[in-house]
């Protein structure tokens, strides 16, 4: 680590593409944001009014923010929880050593190659309520009408499994990482201590695997906040009511649709911050009891 | 930290950058504007005015729109226009007004009627009655269309793709729950009663679902003849009230809200998925644009009827509302290219042009002099689902509750009322609750127009 550059202005130069990354698509955006925050601007844009916090004071009274706000953690611990949890055991799985295995362990990351929108129209096809495969056999099998469209329960529940099966391969392929690289002779000794393979698993290898768990946690915090607006887009619009209108799309809604540049502006400073926080608590709390080796 | 920390933190700070990146920009539309200096196709000089032409008609209908554009094309050699599919009505406005602002709008972008407030207080358009020296006469014109888009009898855009909503029937479940599939239920008791004998002849498992139910709420207003917002629906004067929760609104919504309890209405989202499950053979009726006959009438496996929308009794009757899209010329656009736009919009106005766009959509043909010259072709005769909704709008009332209603930032109201409806047939929330909600919502950001157009 205690390397020296040949030139001192050499380490600037390899970090300035990074910079200027920065300060074009997040700096100057951010500030702008926050600039128009404080204003009610018309959709052309050629007459504002100062407002000063107004945007900032609706955000708290609105009903419809409030319930984005807690639609949006909902579905955020879904994800986050139905998503680790199914992707560790499936790694766990697919991290034996059987004939065929490596194609297979490939193929689990295919849904990570797909865009949220297709991952959205993919699963829209599958559980539409009139002619979907995945609806209709559920419903022949199970008697179960699963309806996004007219079900608020189906329509989170059928978000947080699109979301989740499209974050699939990305966990996977990193907790089958995680555990590949875990040491042998520690889950050997333990063996001959005579643990089972539960007590294996719970005592020894997740320990372990905490460092790619914490990672994944907020990766998937983040995707769960940020990145799942293509999926609501193209299936439930944020319906039926406001049953998924997560924070992004209602922010897109307000920006885009209703134009309402200042308010929508607003609320992406708060998602930024809200995220910000977030993801500090969880370096704060949880990334004390990860344990580095 | 030691290195393994450090580089976590670097990638979580970067993921955490590039997102939040996303919902910061502000006119990520303008990055896919159309390319303005495309090559001339071979049939129009090098010197042609090029005027670019923004609209949001997709699949079949852009085919259309590209054989109306080559027909303008072909027949002068000055002016070549360019149409460019830009994505929804919603897109599209929001892309043009985009545009606009960072200095290159197209000449012509396509506005849904929800735009139309918009558009009017944009300050960035040519209004379409200054361009007529006298070559059009604008009576020609269908009267509710022309009344929708003109302000103090003077039209303001080009009309162009109009339609209302109208009942879509399956008359083959009339006939096999022992129904005169002749006579399409008129009131909202007989839709009710018919649907329920159907759904008990087993012939369907619901009654219908609504294609954009918002509209269809405001369709309702209109041809009872009820006010939806104050200043005479925003025609008198920027309009700063909905009469959302009155007591009609609260009955037409209380209304759907048994029959969604009954199973006869069947919520269908707000857009276009409603159309699936009357195609499926699920549900007897069902409420749409016109402007879906084309697509019903090539994909029904089924003998399709059509009837006017129905009516609650005990109100008086008004008519039902144009709805569809209207071409504005933008201000930024050259006199020349003013010059070429009036000589396109002359263009789709004539007779040929209007009854091609009817026929090949299901759009209205939007000048009488077409609407006669198919008539007596036997066209109507051929095909009498394509008159009903002509029927129902010439046949109604004009008065002010009927002419369509003009708000600020209705795309939002619009928005408003959709959820409002769901809450209420979906989420069983008490229509009034759900409609007073509204009320206040929709109410708060024509105060927010207000303050920006004073």
């Amino acid at each position: 680590m205690n390397t020296r550059f040949p030139n001192r202005y050499l380490p600037y130069l390899l970090i300035a593409p990074m910079i200027i990354v920065v300060i074009v698509f997040f700096l100057i955006p951010s500030v702008q944001s926050l600039y128009l925050s404080f204003f009610r601007v018309n959709p052309l844009g050629n007459r504002q009014i100062f407002v000063g916090l107004e945007n900032f004071a609706r955000l708290i009274t609105n009903p419809n923010y409030r319930n984005s706000l807690l639609v949006s953690v909902e579905f955020a611990i879904l994800v986050v929880f139905s998503g680790l949890g199914s992707s560790l055991f499936v790694a766990t799985v697919a991290n034996q050593r059987l004939p065929g295995f490596a194609v297979y362990r490939a193929m689990l990351i295919w849904p990570y190659a797909l865009s949220p929108a297709i991952a959205g129209l993919v699963w829209g096809l599958m559980m539409n309520p009139n002619f979907g495969l995945g609806a209709v056999l559920l419903k022949r099998l199970t008697a179960i009408e699963f309806n996004y469209l007219t079900s608020s329960i189906s329509a989170i529940l059928f978000l947080a499994l699109a979301a989740t099966w499209k974050m699939f391969g990305y966990n996977i392929v990193f907790f089958l990482a995680g555990l590949q690289g875990l040491p042998t002779e520690l889950l050997e000794a333990a063996s001959l201590d005579g643990a089972g393979g539960w007590q294996k698993f719970w005592k020894v290898t997740f320990p372990l695997l905490s460092p790619t768990t914490f990672f994944l946690l907020i990766m998937n915090t983040l995707y769960a906040f940020f990145e799942i607006f293509g999926l609501v887009h193209i299936t439930t619009q944020g319906g039926p009511g406001q049953a998924t209108n997560l924070l992004v799309f209602n922010l897109y809604k307000d920006g885009f649709i209703g134009m309402d540049t200042g308010f929508a502006s607003a609320q992406s400073i708060v998602l930024l911050f809200f995220v910000a926080t977030l993801t500090f608590l969880q370096f704060r709390y949880v990334g004390q009891r990860v344990h580095y080796r | 930290m030691n290195v393994r920390q450090l580089a976590l933190t670097l990638i979580v700070t970067f993921s955490l950058v590039l997102s939040a990146c996303t919902p910061a920009v502000q006119t990520p539309t303008t990055a896919v504007q159309p390319e303005p200096t495309r090559a001339p196709q071979e049939t129009s000089s090098s010197a042609a005015v090029q005027i670019t032409f923004w609209h949001a008609m997709s699949g079949s209908r852009e085919e259309v729109i590209k054989g109306i554009a080559d027909r303008f094309n072909k027949s002068q050699t000055q002016y070549q226009v360019i149409p460019e599919y830009t994505g929804s009505y919603a897109e599209t406005l929001t892309k043009g007004l985009a545009a606009y602002r960072s200095g290159t709008p197209p000449t012509i972008v396509q506005v849904y009627e929800v735009g139309t407030r918009t558009m009017l207080d944009s300050g960035a358009i040519v209004p379409v009655h200054t361009l007529n020296k006298g070559e059009v006469d604008w009576a020609d014109i269908v009267q509710p269309i022309l009344k929708y888009y003109s302000v103090d009898n003077n039209l303001f855009c080009m009309p162009f793709n109009s339609s209302t909503a109208m009942l879509y029937y399956n008359k083959d479940m009339f006939v096999a729950a022992g129904l005169d599939p002749d006579k399409p239920p008129t009131t909202w008791a007989e839709v009710e009663e018919y649907s329920k004998k159907i759904m008990d002849a087993g012939a369907a498992t619901g009654g219908f679902s609504m294609g954009w139910p918002a509209w269809i709420l405001e369709q309702m207003f209109a041809t009872h003849n009820q006010l939806f917002a104050n200043q005479d629906n925003g025609r008198t004067g920027l309009s700063t009230e909905v009469y959302l929760n009155s007591e009609f609104g609260t009955k037409v919504l209380t209304e759907w809200q048994r029959m969604a309890k009954e199973d006869i209405l069947v919520y269908g989202g707000r857009e276009y998925a409603a159309n699936d499950p009357f195609l499926a053979k699920q549900f007897p009726f069902r409420f749409q644009s016109t402007s879906s006959l084309g697509g019903i009438l090539k994909s029904a496996e089924f003998e399709v009827g059509t009837a006017f929308l129905p009516r609650l009794d005990g109100y008086e009757s008004g008519n039902s509302v144009v709805g569809g899209g209207c071409l504005w010329l933008m201000d930024k656009a050259t006199p020349e290219q003013q010059t070429g736009s009036w000589e396109f919009f002359k263009f789709i106005n004539s007779v040929d042009e209007t009854i091609e766009w009817h026929k090949k959509t299901g759009y209205f043909p939007a000048t009488n002099t077409a609407y006669e010259k198919l008539k007596t072709d036997g066209w109507f005769d051929e095909e009498p689902n394509h008159a009903t909704a002509f029927n129902q709008i010439l046949g109604g009332a004009d008065t002010p509750a009927s002419r369509g209603v003009l708000l600020g930032n209705f795309v939002q109201i619009r928005d408003i009322v959709g959820a409002a409806i769901e809450e209420a047939v979906v989420n069983n929330v008490d229509p009034k609750t759900a409609l007073d909600k509204a009320t206040d919502e929709a109410n708060q950001v024509l105060k927010d127009y207000e303050s920006l157009n004073k």
